[in-house]
């Protein structure tokens, strides 16, 4: 496996289209972007040409939705051929999905649909991401979602599960920060029981967002500034982990690009006092 | 806890009903007793995958939601949802049958407005996402030696679409934001009225064409050369005028950005 490359400034940002004018103007005053896979498999044409634009003077890293590495569908390999060749053009530092499964019998349901903790799950997924990794000649790197249910057929936690994961495949990790939080706010666990288990030579990646909070559970919507209570977490993410590349995503209801560079500074600001220059 | 072989598989075809049809037997394999009840999430994932789905067919369909306005647009949203799973990883891809259900589906195929508002807006956001080119100028064409006219072909630019509609669809789409949600009228056109989408530059664009335009652009667009242009077109302007006719029309097309290359049949 090649080594990964690292940017100089580890605070990024999704890059979205409301914000490319705004980059190519005013500069991406970020250390790197994380790119959605899915808007530049196409052909080409608009999307591709900003996305070529943009990387000229920027890393990147590619993050996809719909691998669907967990379902028992065989794996797409048209949707593999797409995301080499967009790896080939983008050169991204790591490639990213979510570990869950987004489709099944070729039906799409376009959402992160969580797995069960089990064995099975386990035995299935260990060759399909050594598949993906030899086809990509890379890791890959997966991010624990958000959940809102949890089955009867678990037989260990998601973090053992996780852990377990990483170490058999081979493959590394995006811990998304808001995630651990949502899922342990949904099913009553402690969030810091999941961080201490995950082995901190894994992990990639850190991703940020906001999410809606109705009461009786929160749901990921990725459409508010990062609450409170997950820059609590992500300070303690960062003690555990040290200095892992970090984001804010956000997908709708998105603010003016100066916004979300003034909330990435409070990611500086934290990352810095857990970890002393 | 169940760990018999198959059992993932049975599991996500559950989740999958569950999602797609409301079927309940899902519910007997989730765990209840975290803080959020059984019922609120599995309340998440449904509603999630509607929503996601209608925002979709929003996204495409800003026409159809002036014509229909949201409640009705939700209706229609929700059959073509059930009739039609996504099958595409994109959610992009998600609408693409939208014209042809409501052409064939009661209630909505009594409303033939509705197809046609579709298949124009379907076809504009094609046009948007074609491949880019840069489309010839007219001066190319105009160099070429005399006797070369008869073997020239062209190509149109990727973003080429050609629609008919009986009803007066761009016209209306032109000014569904000003009318209230649901109150966007379509008019019957005068009789079926050819039109070119294409995009020039960063937009979609369209234009009506006149009966022996659109003759021109269909022979042009089978690959047929310029001889053959000129015999699709001599039906609507009689023999003598169509070679000038036809000539003057391609430059027309030219100068609009809506040809990519030219080549010469042997
Ligand atoms: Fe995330």
């Amino acid at each position: 496996m090649p080594t990964m490359l690292l940017p100089d400034d580890r605070f990024g940002l999704g890059l979205r289209t409301d914000h490319y004018e705004e980059i190519a103007d005013g500069g991406a005053r970020v250390g790197w972007f994380e790119a959605l896979s899915e808007n530049y498999m196409v052909e080409d044409g608009g999307p591709l040409r900003w996305l070529d634009r943009l990387r000229r003077d920027t890393p990147m890293a590619l993050h996809g939705v719909s691998i669907s590495i967990g379902s028992v569908d065989p794996l797409d390999g048209r949707y593999l051929d797409d995301l080499a060749r967009l790896v080939d053009r983008v050169e991204p530092m790591w490639v990213s999905d979510h570990l869950c499964f987004t489709a099944l019998d070729g039906v799409q349901m376009h959402d992160l649909l969580p797995l069960p903790y089990t064995e099975e799950a386990l035995n299935h997924l260990v060759p399909r991401i050594q598949t993906v990794q030899d086809r990509l000649k890379r890791r890959l790197v997966l991010e624990n979602v958000s959940s809102y249910i949890a089955y009867d057929a678990s037989e260990m936690t998601e973090w053992h599960f996780l852990a377990e994961l990483a170490q058999r495949a081979d493959c590394e990790l995006l811990l998304d920060v808001n995630n651990v939080h949502v899922s342990a706010f949904n099913h009553g666990w402690n969030p810091l029981d999941f961080l201490a288990a995950i082995p901190t030579d894994r992990v990639r990646q850190f991703h940020l967002a906001g999410h809606s909070h109705n009461g009786t559970h929160i749901v990921d919507t990725h459409d508010h500034p990062v609450a409170d209570e997950v820059w609590t977490l992500y300070r303690a993410a960062v003690e555990r982990f040290g200095p892992v590349p970090t984001m804010i995503e956000r997908d709708a209801r998105i603010p003016p690009y100066e916004e979300l560079l003034a909330e990435l500074e409070i990611a500086r600001r934290l990352a810095s006092e857990e970890t002393p220059a | 806890m169940s760990a018999n072989a198959g059992s993932l598989a049975d599991l996500q075809r559950a989740f999958q009903a569950f999602m797609l049809a409301g079927d309940t037997g899902f519910a007997t394999k989730v765990r209840s007793g975290g803080r959020a009840s059984r019922e609120i999430g599995l309340a998440v994932y449904r509603d999630g995958y509607a929503l996601r789905l209608i925002e979709a067919l929003e996204i495409d369909y800003p026409g159809l939601m002036a014509m229909a306005g949201p409640a009705d647009f939700e209706l229609m949203a929700r059959a073509f949802i059930a009739a039609h799973p996504s099958r595409h990883p994109s959610v992009r891809w998600f609408g693409r049958h939208l014209a042809a259900f409501l052409a064939a589906t009661p209630p909505f195929s009594a409303t033939p407005a509705a197809a046609e508002m579709a298949r124009f807006e379907w076809a504009l956001g094609e046009a948007f996402d074609a491949a880019d080119t840069i489309p010839i100028d007219a001066d190319a064409l105009m160099s070429l030696a005399s006797d070369s006219w008869p073997g020239l072909m062209l190509d149109p630019v990727p973003s080429f679409r050609r629609l008919t509609l009986a009803y007066a669809i761009p016209q209306a789409w032109a000014v569904r934001e000003q009318a209230p949600p649901g109150e966007l009228g379509v008019d019957p056109a005068d009789r079926p009225t050819p039109w070119a989408i294409w995009r020039a530059d960063e937009t979609s664009t369209y234009r009506s064409l006149a009966p022996d335009e659109a003759a021109l652009l269909d022979a042009l667009a089978a690959g047929g050369t310029f001889l053959d242009m000129v015999g699709a077109v001599a039906p609507h302007t009689g023999e003598d005028e169509a070679p000038a006719r036809t000539a003057t029309t391609l430059r027309l097309f030219v100068e609009d950005g809506m040809i990519a290359r030219f080549r010469l049949s042997d």
